[in-house]
């Protein structure tokens, strides 16, 4: 049975906020290893180290979020599947519901904009 | 000094070789081009230890996420039943050694203590019951090993064939050697009255004989005859070896989905097993009134024993808890 994409992270641990920023990262096309690395850092301003890197996009070509494009060059690129599309919008709508509620709260009790 | 393809190379081998054959080529292009914007790191490679550990742990069916693709399914459920099947090797040996102590002590008076009786009776029915799962987990496997080699397509099998037969026929052969060469089964008046026959009893103490305090006493080992000496040493590379050769075989014979779940059940069944013959392995413990001298009476091998039977328990279930999710 298919896993809902709001639940499609479950498992994840401490790589679910890595495979958000690599499904994030995807959004808009194929990457390679270091190719995430560096858009992660331009938008998120996080570097994401290798080894957590690889942990992260193996668990999310497992759950069938991504998965490699056919490629001569050594490093090997990734795209978002429909799912891994889909699980992302779960997510960033989940994160967007927090940041609403945060920003709201801030707003009403310290009168930050 | 090494230049940055050996260090990434040196990275690389922090992971299992399966992990290597899948990642390795585009992780090493990561590692070059990281290495080339930060030559030195001790973060990196604390990350790239840790990612090796992690895959280490996956590749055995240990860890990582439900995967949603069939292949990578089936995968890690067979990753997971070799697994189990290795923490199940390492129960027994020690778990038998406790056993068997228990019921050749048996085959001489009746124990003192009623917490005795009830572990040693527990301890048996367990021993029978986990007999029949592997019986029944493994006759599946040998099966599809069988027609694998009939149909001419067991090339990868065929060493963990061999080291399987092998450490079996040396544990048979050498187990029946030196449980025949106990003197302790007939001839006085319990003889007849313990609880399970004496040649088993006696088999299962020749097999289990490595696990033994004797090796915390190099003095009193070295009173033993060479060639009980050279069994107990050899002994446990061949329960390696018949062990090693069934787990590879599990990892290699691509069960079908069918059978995955079918052995994954067996695997539960076995876990609530080993940790009833657990419980009782405690509860005999912990009846420490037994006098001194009697057979009966624990010492700090059996502690050290349940503790390596309990470790291996707790990596079964994590093991049959994540293999049970292969998809149908």
């Amino acid at each position: 049975m298919p896993v809902p994409t709001d639940k499609a992270l479950d498992g994840f641990g401490r790589y679910a906020g890595p495979a958000t920023l690599i499904l994030a990262s995807l959004a808009d096309g194929t990457k390679h290893g270091y190719a995430l690395t560096k858009d992660i850092e331009s938008f998120a301003g996080v570097r994401v180290a290798p080894g957590t890197l690889y942990e992260a996009l193996a668990r999310l070509q497992a759950r069938g979020l991504i998965e490699p494009v056919e490629s001569d060059d050594r490093r090997r690129p990734y795209r978002l599947t429909e799912v891994g599309a889909a699980t992302l919008q779960a997510q960033l709508d989940a994160q967007r519901r927090v940041a609403d509620v945060g920003l709201r709260r801030l707003a009403q009790g310290w009168g930050l904009a | 000094m090494s230049g940055p393809r050996e260090r990434a190379a040196g990275l690389l081998r922090w992971y299992p070789r399966a992990w290597r054959a899948r990642y390795g080529e585009e992780f090493t292009e990561l590692l070059l081009a990281d290495l080339a914007e930060r030559p030195r790191s001790a973060a990196r490679t604390a990350d790239v230890i840790r990612g090796g550990f992690v895959a280490r742990l996956a590749d055995a069916g240990l860890c990582g996420c439900a995967p949603q693709v069939p292949e990578l399914a089936r995968a890690q459920a067979r990753a997971g039943l070799a697994s189990i099947a290795c923490c199940a090797a390492v129960f027994l040996g020690v778990g038998g050694a406790i056993w068997s102590q228990l019921v050749i002590g048996w085959q001489w008076s009746a124990p003192a203590t009623a917490g005795t009786v009830v572990a040693t009776f527990v301890m048996t029915g367990t021993v029978l019951v986990l007999a029949l799962l592997t019986l029944l987990a493994a006759l599946p496997v040998a099966w599809t090993v069988a027609t694998r080699f009939a149909a001419g397509r067991a090339r990868s099998l065929a060493v963990p064939s061999a080291l399987f037969l092998a450490g079996l026929v040396i544990m048979v052969v050498g187990g029946r050697h030196f449980g025949n060469g106990w003197p302790g089964t007939g001839g006085h008046p319990w003889a007849r009255t313990g609880l399970v026959p004496g040649g088993v009893a006696a088999f299962c103490w020749a097999c289990t004989l490595s696990v033994s305090s004797f090796w915390a006493h190099p003095a009193a080992l070295a009173a033993f005859p060479a060639a009980e000496l050279t069994w107990m040493a050899l002994s446990p590379i061949a329960l390696a070896s018949l062990v090693a050769g069934a787990a590879t075989a599990v990892r290699r014979a691509e069960l079908s989905p069918a059978l995955l779940r079918l052995e994954g059940r067996l695997a539960i069944a076995a876990c609530v097993t080993m940790a009833v013959f657990l419980g009782a392995g405690c509860a005999w413990l912990a009846g420490r009134t037994t006098p001194p001298g009697s057979p009966f009476r624990p010492g700090a091998i059996d502690v050290a024993g349940l503790a390596v039977m309990a470790l291996a328990l707790g990596v079964a279930c994590q093991a049959a808890r994540l293999s049970r999710r292969c998809p149908a």
